[in-house]
């Protein structure tokens, strides 16, 4: 599904280089629900940027489904983004002049989905999360708990081969949290939606089925619990 | 509604504010720049159609080299055929032929050079305003009887009056000494001084008579409904004009006979423009300010947006249609406000204060400020206000299109 392959990512500010990732190999199978665990600067958001081909490895390469990334247009690259990838962000992710209904329709209306099956859709999704009575309330109208919920469902709504998720429950209070990481968890069980977060919070990474520990840019553990 | 549009459109309704004075801008100076026009124009066709009502006419008709050199030499050989010709052009409301050539006045021993116009009293009142321009005595009658018509100043310079006889002499077009007595027959005001300094008036028969010069005239001054007539009759004329004689004729618009006026039209229209630009160039950097702020404001929402499958041209045409939508809108508020506006004053001229009235009374304008909206003022204000946002826009719609998703996700 997901595959680096001994990437190394170099940022240079001000003619001062910074490693980020050194030579990091890993492959991330459909159906996972994945932490990558580590603390700040150990390159896990680094790594979650790669596998959605927003940023370029300095060495290596990145593969997804099989195809490798390198080399890809900005246009091109956002046409796999919007084809096989799902996103949620730490906060500000959603798109404040558009309604939650239109958010979730965003990516489908991107993808040319038909009008009437995308608000179908829309809804359904909305639904699932909780928030159909929201769905023509506007980001700001909505609290950071409630937009982070229109972001998964953003996410799963055109059905991704895999959703990153970046520091997912970093602005939640934790019972929110949790309702949103048992959210996840649940389209990940139900649809088979792959799941790869970046995190340090401890709920999160207890929660996923495989905890991959970062640090200084070098993967140190790879755990799988379980089913 | 595009996604595309339905952004732009809700983007520029975030800050109201902003929008507004934006919006507000481009509408003040759509209508300050279609005013500002529409005045020009109205004060230069009015000065154009003045100062040809003094004495040239919109189009003359003379012998070729004539306005070159301004003698004798260069004739019209004149009858009924070419005058019908010129008077059945479409768009001539009045034919004048003239002779003109220079000679010496004296009265006693006063002696002034002169300006000698001989004119058909019939036809001059069509194509110019001498007849009405008496303060004293009669204008000239049909036919030869020996009277003169003086300047103002002239007679004032001469110490002329009424019934006074005059002797004027020149080189007759023989090359002999011309001379006669004339009676002053009527004193005349005219708008420009020097004018007003050398004018004198014959009737053209006895013109012709002073200067030997048979059935010959100078030129052929013609009245034009109004100035945007000239073209066409310049075209209908230009097959050829000929003389009663066969000679061909030079046939010159009131441009060409009065090139001091176009310059200055052409030089006052230069000013007015460079503050028209200027005030574009201000409306240009408003739009600019407020796209790039705005653009500036939502570096990690386009970022989203990008990392989202938002493709970089599509984020340019969100941006640049912002633009354009906040100029289109002020422009359309801007054009409401300004075409009525512009007609109306275009009915209703303004009549000028006292003291620029006496002035305007003085050089025999009407006292009014007259307004004159062309399609093109307002065509041509959408043009430069269109062109100048999407010229504004290009900077932040490239900006904003050019970013990384991952760059912006980070940038705050």
């Amino acid at each position: 599904m997901l595959e680096a392959r001994a990437v190394t990512k170099i940022y240079e500010t001000r003619g001062v280089e910074t490693v980020a990732l050194r030579d990091v190999t890993l492959t991330i199978e459909a159906g996972e629900f994945t932490a990558l665990a580590g603390p700040s600067g150990s390159g896990k958001t680094t790594l979650l940027n790669l596998y959605g081909a927003l940023d370029v490895p300095t060495r290596g390469e990145i593969l997804l489904e099989g195809e490798a990334l390198h080399g890809l247009s900005p246009s091109e690259l956002a046409q796999r983004r919007l084809q096989k990838l799902g996103f949620i962000f730490q906060a500000y992710n959603l798109i404040p002049v558009l309604s939650a209904r239109e958010n979730v329709e965003f990516v489908m209306e991107l993808q040319g989905v038909r009008p009437a099956e995308r608000k179908e859709r829309a809804m359904g999704v909305l639904g699932e999360v909780g928030l159909g009575d929201l769905a023509d309330k506007r980001p700001l109208e909505m609290s950071g708990g409630q937009q982070q919920r229109v972001a998964v469902a953003r996410a799963i709504v055109s059905e991704p081969r895999v959703v990153l998720a970046d520091e997912p429950t970093a602005n939640l209070d934790s019972r929110t949290a949790e309702g949103l990481l048992d959210l996840m968890h649940e389209m990940n069980r139900r649809h088979g939606v792959t799941f790869l977060f970046s995190t340090h919070d401890p709920m999160v990474i207890e929660k996923s089925q495989r905890r991959v520990r970062l640090r200084d840019g070098q993967i140190v553990a790879d755990e799988s619990l379980a089913a | 509604m595009t996604l595309e549009l339905r952004l732009a459109w809700r983007n520029i309704g975030r800050n109201l504010r902003r929008t507004g004075l934006t919006v507000a801008a481009t509408v003040f100076a759509v209508f300050l720049v279609i005013l500002s026009v529409t005045l020009q124009h109205g004060v230069h066709e009015k000065m154009v159609e003045d100062a040809v009502r003094v004495l040239s006419g919109h189009v003359q008709v003379s012998g070729e080299d004539y306005l070159d050199q301004r003698t004798l030499e260069q004739y019209v050989e004149v009858g009924p055929e070419l005058l019908e010709r010129l008077e059945a052009t479409r768009g001539v409301v009045g034919v004048a032929p003239r002779v003109v050539g220079f000679g010496l006045v004296s009265k006693g021993s006063s002696t002034n050079g002169v300006a000698v116009f001989g004119v058909d009293p019939e036809r001059e009142g069509r194509v110019s305003t001498l007849p009405t321009r008496m303060v004293e005595g009669e204008f000239l009658a049909p036919g030869g009887q020996g009277g003169i018509l003086l300047g103002g100043r002239l007679a004032n310079n001469l110490g002329a009056r009424l019934g006074d006889e005059l002797l004027l002499y020149s080189v007759a077009y023989s090359l002999e000494t011309a001379y006669e007595l004339y009676t002053v027959q009527g004193i005349l005001r005219l708008p420009e001084p020097a004018l007003d300094r050398t004018l004198v008036l014959l009737s053209l028969q006895d013109a012709q008579t002073f200067f030997a010069y048979g059935n010959k005239v100078s030129e052929v001054a013609l009245l034009a409904d109004h100035a945007g007539e000239v073209g066409p009759i310049l075209a209908e004329l230009a097959g050829g004009v000929r003389g009663s004689d066969g000679a061909a004729l030079a046939v010159h618009s009131w441009n060409e006979v009065m090139p001091e006026l176009e310059q200055f039209i052409f030089l006052d229209d230069a000013g007015a423009y460079i503050i028209l630009f200027i005030l574009v160039v201000v409306v240009a950097f408003g739009i600019l300010n407020t796209i790039l702020m705005s653009v500036l404001e939502r570096v990690r929402e386009l970022g989203v947006m990008l990392a989202l499958g938002l493709k970089p041209g599509s984020i340019f045409r969100v941006v640049y249609l912002e633009s354009m939508m906040l100029a289109g809108l002020g422009l359309l508020i801007g054009l409401v406000l300004a075409i009525p506006t512009a007609l109306h004053l275009e009915q209703n001229p303004i009549p000028m204060g006292e003291e620029m009235a006496g002035v305007a009374e003085l050089v025999a304008m009407d006292p009014v400020v007259t307004f004159v909206l062309h399609p093109s003022t307002p065509i041509g204000a959408a043009l430069v206000i269109l062109f100048v946002a999407a010229l504004a826009a290009l900077y932040p719609a490239i900006k904003a299109s050019r970013s990384r998703p991952v760059d912006a996700l980070r940038s705050l």
